[in-house]
């Protein structure tokens, strides 16, 4: 078994954000698995901190949850993007790329400095 | 934005529908979790994992269900509601699965509380609260001021002459109004029945400048209170009840004062009171302004006014002091070094008991600092044997927040419960107290504890369940948890050692100062109760008997019925002798005045020899058993309208104004009467202690019944056996000689005697209680310690018993570790003592407030306790089998 990274619990919630955005409403296992493959199965995601973040962007309006059912015909809890959720992605996905300049400046060949 | 803040809105509007839907949102939590955990075991197996694999890899992937639920949980604030419950739930399991520690823990905090309730609500109602007049803060008393009297009070402060008081009333300009009144007893009947009851007089403005309402019918008018008018009642709200019946027809009611009618005009509302909360008949005083009270009157009435707006009690000082001062210049005779003092009512009603009160609160905090000691040491032992539990709980998931929270919430609910307990506890304290309380104190209080008293207690109790709550929190949140789970009973007990250690030492130290000043106090009373009161107070009954003056005109008439009744009364069974005074030595007022003696220059004004006045009926001196010193005593002769006048004196008297001389035979002239003749001082009699045991004789005078007639007399019966069971019989004899004679006050003189030390009896006996319940508690927290630390040592000492040392050694080496901290806290309490009982002075007698021997018992006492609570625990590891304390893991 290759070691696999964490997820940080910030980064998650963006994540989950943005899942929501491509995939439009879903339950928090299509979430998880989304997230784990768009990472090409390199993160590992532990169950157990997604859906505290979940709670927490449905608590701050982010997000609205609602019951139905999944495609093998489960009862599940469906979770979509709210209007102040799109805004919430936009900005921190302006945050993100941001903070990712300047990581990737200091990453950067010596001369470019 | 906006989207931002709808947001936030309506996550707060979920969490708080969630607060009502809790068992919803949790299910939902688990069927979502379910739901979940289903559709990943799917898909594992149609990755062709077994049924047992695809179960084991989603559980994996879950990283612990309970703890992510927990987690969801903790961030929402409805949680907290919830879990609060939880933690009292649990803490209420965990203290019935441990009651001994929950019961000590309860009791101590119930004592503590209940203790500081109850003192707390007397000082309240003494210090505190306002009194229930209009404005209160203007009221002052105005007193007349001798220097060179010392009045039974201890204080320099004097009843007030009617004439000097008119003078005050029309030459001042500080006060709104200024009125006298004065409290006795009168026989009121109503035609079927006659009861001596309580009385004040009072000018009549004196109502309405306390700004009171009558509950029927009216107050007086000016009217009313001149010389002449006919007699006007007010009656109180309690005997509007109990002798009316609350009937509404009571005002304007014909009925009998002193065998006078009067008419009763109105009652006042329940729980009203003036200085003696049991007066039942306000009349009016009738002071009449054309007669000169200088020529035929003393001291006698008390004097309360209203300051005007904007003037202080200082200024009205400055200015009565003035108007004093031209007083003593008109009428130097009568005011010569007489003064003025002004001061507040409130400060005049407290005065008395103020330091007792403040002792006894200083005390009960001292108490209350031992019991929250002791609930603090108990959790924190309680803590060091859970110290596994908690490591487990944060690593199944409990946050390190939550776990204080549970530890806050059990001391809490520990503080509650005791806070509870407390409250009914300071109920039957407070009737206790007043039982137990002396007069002036109890007459001027209400029993209630009220809603700012419970108040008082929940703060107190939850105030120490947080703090002593928060102590072994830092202690468990500091811990290194993984090592709390690996270390088992070995484990060290590092911080919270030393702070159970300190804890037991603050307690022995605050212990060592409650005993100190109970030692203090009860030396005091020990004094006080073998001072010799001169007379034998033992087996006398007494009651006191107020003849009308209207149906006994004539001066022999007045004497013969004090003669009739004292003859039958020595005849019956049971009664050695009896006798009658004006004025019961010890209970209170006494009359007193000047006096001349024959062959003397008269006195410079101001320099006057003043006496105490008695009169007696003969047998007097036998029957209360005051010695005879020289000459001879009254005998029945002597008590006739025309026998000569002749007196008796007591030894005081004799050594002050007769130095050097042979006092019988002398002449002397008493101004007691409008006539004074000299008369013949025929014996001298010991002295008898006057108000209080603790201060001197007075020099005192006494006259025979028939040359100073009182028409009210207190009777004294010295019983063969038990006094009280004379109470009927007398009482037959008095209504045997006029059916319409009330008999009032039946007393023991044993009581009455008791009663003039009751204030120091009150502080001794409660500040004995505290100290006895904090050495109590003290004793508790010792054995807590050393218990704990002998299990925790258990290793060690089985170590120790293997390497050779013998029994007594392990004993000395527990004893000695538990002795160690008993002795720092001994010597701090020693200090505090010292700094402390300098407060209690006023309060001693006859010991000094830094006495040696109390200084010297006080941690004898604690120490001997101590050993005593230290034993047990040294006494169980010195038994300790070696193989048995190796193997306890």
């Amino acid at each position: 078994m290759d070691k696999k990274q964490d997820v940080w619990q910030g980064t998650l919630a963006l994540m989950a954000l943005k899942t929501l955005e491509a995939m439009g409403p879903l339950h928090g296992y299509g979430i998880a698995r989304r997230i784990e493959q768009i990472s090409g199965d390199r993160l590992m995601l532990n169950y157990g901190t997604l859906y505290p973040a979940l709670l927490k962007l449905e608590q701050e309006g982010y997000i609205a949850a609602e019951w139905g059912v999944s495609e093998n015909h489960r009862k599940a809890k469906f979770y979509k993007l709210t209007r102040a959720g799109h805004a919430q992605l936009r900005k921190e996905t302006r945050q993100w790329e941001a903070a990712a300049d300047i990581i990737a400046r200091f990453f950067a060949p010596e001369d470019s400095l | 934005m906006s989207g931002v803040l709808k947001g936030r809105t309506r996550g707060f509007l979920i969490r708080l529908a969630g607060l009502f839907r809790k068992g919803r949102q949790e299910r939902e939590l688990a069927e979502e979790f379910e739901s979940h955990f289903r559709m990943h075991v799917e898909e594992n197996l149609r990755r062709a994992m077994s049924a047992s694999e695809a179960q084991r890899e989603a559980r994996l992937k879950f990283g612990g269900i309970d703890s992510a639920k927990e987690r969801m949980r903790e961030g929402s604030t409805i949680m907290t509601l919830e879990t609060t419950w939880q933690d009292l739930r649990y803490a209420i399991r965990g203290m019935r699965g441990n009651p001994g520690f929950a019961v000590t823990a309860i009791l101590s905090m119930a004592l503590g509380i209940g203790a500081s309730v109850a003192i707390f609500t007397l000082a309240d109602n003494l210090l505190l609260r306002p009194l229930p007049y209009g404005e209160p803060g203007q009221l002052t008393m105005v007193w007349e001021v001798n220097p060179h009297h010392k009045g039974s009070n201890g204080t320099n402060r004097n009843v007030v002459s009617p004439a000097n008081y008119l003078d005050w009333k029309a030459q001042n300009t500080v006060f709104e109004s200024i009125a006298v009144f004065g409290d006795g007893r009168a026989a009121f009947a109503d035609g079927a029945r006659v009861e001596e009851l309580e009385e004040q007089y009072m000018s009549a403005d004196l109502l309405p400048m306390l700004g009171v309402r009558p509950w029927r019918g009216r107050l007086f008018t000016a009217a009313e209170d001149l010389p002449n008018a006919p007699d006007v009642v007010l009656i109180s709200y309690r005997l509007w009840q109990s002798w009316f019946g609350g009937d509404d027809g009571v005002v304007g009611r014909k009925v009998q004062l002193r065998s006078r009618p009067a008419t009763i005009i109105g009652v006042m509302p329940p729980g009203f009171y003036f200085r003696n909360r049991n007066t039942d008949l306000w009349e009016t005083e009738g002071l009449d302004p054309a007669r000169d009270y200088r020529k035929t009157a003393g001291r006698f009435l008390m004097s309360v006014a209203r300051l005007k707006h904007g003037v202080t009690r200082d200024q009205a000082q400055t200015q009565m002091t003035a108007i004093a001062r031209r007083l003593e210049t008109d009428y130097p005779r009568f005011d010569t070094n007489w003064t003025v003092n002004v001061e507040s009512l409130r400060e005049s009603l407290v005065s008395e008991v103020k330091t007792s009160m403040l002792v006894l609160l200083g005390a009960v905090g001292l108490l209350l600092a031992v019991a929250c000691a002791n609930v603090a040491n108990l959790l924190l032992a309680r803590y060091t044997s859970r110290r596994r539990e908690m490591a487990v709980r944060v690593a199944i998931g409990a946050g390190r927040g939550r776990v204080v929270r549970q530890l806050i919430t059990e001391s809490v609910t520990l503080g509650l419960a005791g806070g509870v307990l407390g409250v009914l506890l300071a109920r039957w304290a407070v009737m206790g107290l007043l039982a137990l309380a002396p007069v002036d104190l109890s007459r001027n209080i209400s029993v209630a504890v009220d809603y700012r008293i419970v108040l008082f207690a929940v703060a107190v109790s939850v105030l120490t369940g947080v703090i002593f709550g928060l102590a072994p929190s830092f202690v468990a949140v500091r811990a290194d948890l993984t090592r709390g789970l690996r270390e088992d009973s070995r484990g060290s007990v590092g911080g919270s050692g030393h702070l159970r250690a300190g804890l037991v030492a603050a307690e022995v130290a605050l212990c060592v100062m409650l005993l100190a000043g109970a030692g203090l106090l009860f030396r005091s009373l020990i004094g006080l109760q073998s001072v010799d009161p001169g007379l034998n107070p033992s087996r006398v009954l007494t009651f006191s008997v107020l003849i009308p003056g209207e149906r006994y005109r004539e001066p022999v008439q007045r004497t013969q019925f004090f003669s009739r009744a004292l003859e039958q009364i020595e005849n019956l069974p049971g009664v050695e002798l009896a006798s009658a005074v004006s004025f019961l030595p010890f209970n209170g007022m006494s009359a007193g005045t000047d006096l001349a003696i024959a062959g003397r220059p008269p006195a410079k004004p101001g320099e006057e020899l003043v006496a105490t006045i008695r009169t007696v009926m003969p047998g007097y001196f036998r029957t209360m058993e005051i010695p005879l010193k020289r000459g001879r005593v009254f005998t029945a002769a002597d008590n006739t309208l025309d026998s000569p006048y002749r007196f008796v004196v007591n030894q005081e008297f004799a050594r002050k104004y007769m130095a050097g001389e042979e006092p019988v035979g002398q002449q002397i002239s008493v101004a007691m009467d409008s006539k004074n003749p000299l008369g013949e001082i025929i014996g001298v009699v010991g002295n008898v202690k006057e108000g209080a045991l603790d201060q001197e004789p007075a020099p005192t005078v006494y006259y025979i019944h028939a040359h100073l007639i009182y028409t009210g007399m207190v009777f004294v019966v010295r019983a063969k056996n038990d006094p009280l069971s004379l109470a009927d019989p007398v009482r037959r004899v008095i209504h045997g000689i006029d059916p319409a004679q009330p008999v009032a006050q039946i007393r023991t003189m044993d009581s009455i005697v008791r009663e003039t030390f009751a204030r120091q009896r009150f502080s001794a006996l409660l500040l004995g209680g505290f100290s006895l319940v904090s050495l109590l508690l003290a004793a508790v927290g010792i054995y807590g310690v050393l218990a704990y630390s002998v299990t925790e040592r258990t290793r060690e000492i089985g170590v120790r018993v293997a390497l050779g040392a013998e029994p007594g050694r392990i004993l000395g080496l527990v004893l000695g570790s538990g002795m160690r901290t008993v002795l720092a806290g001994a010597v701090a309490g020693m200090g505090g003592a010292l700094a402390l009982t300098g407060l209690l002075k006023s309060l001693l007698f006859g010991v000094k407030a830094h006495d040696a021997a109390t200084f010297a018992a006080a941690p004898v006492v604690l120490i001997a306790v101590a050993l005593l609570a230290a034993y047990l625990p040294a006494r169980r590891a010195a038994r300790l089998a070696p193989v048995d304390a190796l193997r306890t893991d």
